[in-house]
């Protein structure tokens, strides 16, 4: 167990109908366009899968959609956070049955226990499965309660499925802590980067990435990954700056107040030809003037050109 | 006009030595800068927030920034930190810091008040106008939005506004925020400085930081350059050996900062006196849960003693 390393993982978006319903039809198209533009693993639904958005019984009809159209040719990676602790420990035995790779989760949502308590969620959730369990920082700094190193060392101590933390906090500190922290507790733990900033965690000793603009530019991701891989850094430079961009771009396109970048990402995907739709409320889509800045401003990066267009 | 200079490498920036009726201790001050010129700093920087500089006078600053720059004596470059509570403050030790022949200012606006992004520029620009020395400013968002951010836009601004503005010293330590200044600043200007807050280099340098001004380079300096000569040698597993030290020392000093830094320097045989209040000065338990540490982590063997 403690040998599953499921490298460069993409997280697809989750399409939508007008109707709000999934639209499953278009998320089997997501699913092959990231198996044949190099995802060796895929995690759904992270944030940017609206996974806040979706009902229960939703996330778990998702999660079989997504196992039964992968067909074991790559992990499939179940995100379940929630607020409430015996919800996610449900959603994650649910997930294991499915047939899913691994487990992730973050500290729960909306509520702010003390870290004491914060442990116990995510130890309780952990425990409720045999497979790789890998806890995450939250994706932006709002909507619960922070991950902080000294967690994650009781965790390891707690916790023996627990194979590593995902890092959306792209805080270097934490980086540092957890990867030598936890590697001198259990040799071996591992740090994915989250968030789409790879460079200063792979330098750092970090495994693996999980990033969400793969559905965009997925090759410049791949280029960065291998990089990273050969641990050639400062040659990764110049394509850690472009993503970060279009990172820039994604995450300051529409209304939310937390930057989620959720508006800005599926208008994306529909400039490069992969129309999924918008997200559903209470995030609003791009308005017209800004869906026309924020198209002119992505067809303008040089870097693009080179991407696979529609799917 | 401009005297262009390099910044680069683990940068020291010398703790402020107290005598023990807590007055500011020249002599002692110009023999921890000379320690460190001795030491391989590639430059000095003087009054950061681990020279307790918003505890000091004015007049105390700008003694100190003589000393600096007269015991330096031209062998590695010194930059003044002119931020204080008022700005009319900085523009005094901005004038004066030009006047006695430093080589750089590095400033920030004034702190606590969460200025907008409008205020810091016109801020900014007021400091850096009113003298002709290359400037660095001081990023440092704080949680929840508090702090003096420098956001990639505002850094573009003031570089097409300032022709000295010459670097950032970065203590966001994130890198999405690493990255808006970064990309946007090295296009604009090529040799502009990127000098991290401490010595997160690792996951920096590769991303094009230059430098750090430096926590334990007081305890460690032989440590601080072994750790940058690895980064430049791109030796990324001596690389990480030195950072995960590093990352423990700093892990001892942050709290109440710079009390248990002043502490283990009296372990490192250079007693720099006590550390002026609301900050506490470590206790003798302290000091010897440090002189521990130190030993556990090879530093009491491997680095300077003395002066």
């Amino acid at each position: 167990m403690a040998t599953f390393q499921p490298g460069l993982v993409h997280a697809p978006v989750t399409p939508f109908r007008r109707d709000q319903s999934v639209d499953y039809a278009t998320y089997a198209k997501v699913i092959e366009f990231h198996l044949r533009n190099g995802a060796e693993a895929l995690a759904l639904p992270m944030p940017e899968g609206e996974d806040m958005s979706l009902r229960d019984g939703e996330l778990r009809e998702l999660l079989e959609f997504a196992v039964k159209q992968v067909k074991g040719r790559v992990p499939v990676l179940a995100h379940v956070s929630d607020a409430g602790t015996s919800l996610a420990v449900e959603r994650a035995v649910h997930a294991e049955k499915t047939g899913a790779a691994a487990i992730l989760s973050h500290p729960p949502y909306f509520w702010h226990p003390r870290p004491a308590m914060v442990v116990e969620h995510l130890a309780r959730i952990a425990a409720a499965v045999k497979l790789p369990f890998y806890v995450c920082s939250p994706p932006v700094e709002s909507p619960g309660t922070e991950l902080t190193s000294d967690m994650v060392m009781q965790l390891i101590e707690r916790v023996p499925n627990l194979a590593g933390v995902v890092d959306a906090s792209l805080d270097f500190v934490f980086m540092e802590e957890v990867i030598s922290g936890g590697r001198r507790l259990r040799p071996g733990f591992q740090l994915l980067a989250g968030r789409d900033y790879l460079v200063s965690a792979a330098a750092l000793g970090g495994n693996g990435a999980i990033v969400p603009l793969a559905g965009i530019a997925p090759k410049l991701v791949r280029r960065v990954y291998d990089l990273c891989r050969q641990q050639k850094f400062v040659d990764a430079r110049g394509m850690q700056e472009d993503i970060a961009h279009l990172h820039h771009l994604v995450r300051e396109a529409g209304a939310s107040g937390l930057k989620d970048g959720l508006a800005g990402i599926k208008c994306a995907m529909a400039v490069m030809g992969r129309e999924c739709g918008v997200p559903r409320p209470p995030v609003r889509p791009l308005g017209e003037v800004e869906r026309g800045r924020f198209e002119e401003a992505v067809q303008s990066l040089a870097f693009l050109k080179t991407e696979p267009h529609g799917w | 006009m401009l005297m262009p200079i390099k910044l680069k490498g683990v940068m020291q920036a010398p703790v402020s030595p107290m005598k023990d009726d807590f007055s500011f201790d020249g002599e002692g001050f110009a023999k921890m800068v000379d320690f460190h010129v001795r030491h391989g700093a590639p430059a000095i920087a003087w009054p950061h927030h681990k020279a307790e500089s918003l505890n000091l006078t004015i007049a105390e600053r700008k003694l100190g920034a003589e000393i600096a720059v007269k015991t330096v004596a031209k062998r590695v470059p010194v930059s003044i930190f002119v931020g204080t509570l008022s700005e009319e403050d900085s523009l005094d030790l901005a004038r004066h810091a030009q006047k006695v022949g430093a080589d750089a200012i590095l400033t920030i606006s004034p702190y606590c008040r969460r200025p907008a992004q409008e205020e810091i520029f016109d801020s900014i620009v007021r400091i850096a106008t009113t003298v002709e020395l290359p400037v660095l400013t001081y990023n440092s968002p704080w949680r929840n939005g508090e702090g003096v951010e420098f956001t990639g836009e505002l850094t573009r601004r003031l570089i097409d506004r300032l022709p000295n503005y010459i670097g950032m010293k970065d203590a966001s330590f994130h890198s999405q925020k690493y990255l808006e200044i970064s990309r946007v600043a090295l296009d604009m200007r090529p040799g502009f400085a990127i000098i991290m807050g401490v010595e997160h280099l690792l996951a920096s340098y590769p991303l094009g930081a230059c430098g750090s001004f430096s926590s334990s380079g007081a305890i460690a300096p032989n440590l601080c350059n072994k750790f940058f000569a690895a980064l430049e040698a791109h030796d990324w597993e001596t690389a990480r050996e030195c950072q995960f030290k590093i990352s423990e020392l700093w892990r001892m000093f942050k709290e109440q900062y710079p009390s248990s830094l002043k502490g283990a320097m009296i372990m490192m045989g250079r007693p720099v006196g006590p550390t002026r209040s609301p900050l506490p000065t470590a206790s003798k338990e302290r000091l010897e849960f440090l002189r521990k540490r130190l030993e556990e982590l090879d530093i009491l063997q491997t680095e300077p003693h003395g002066w």
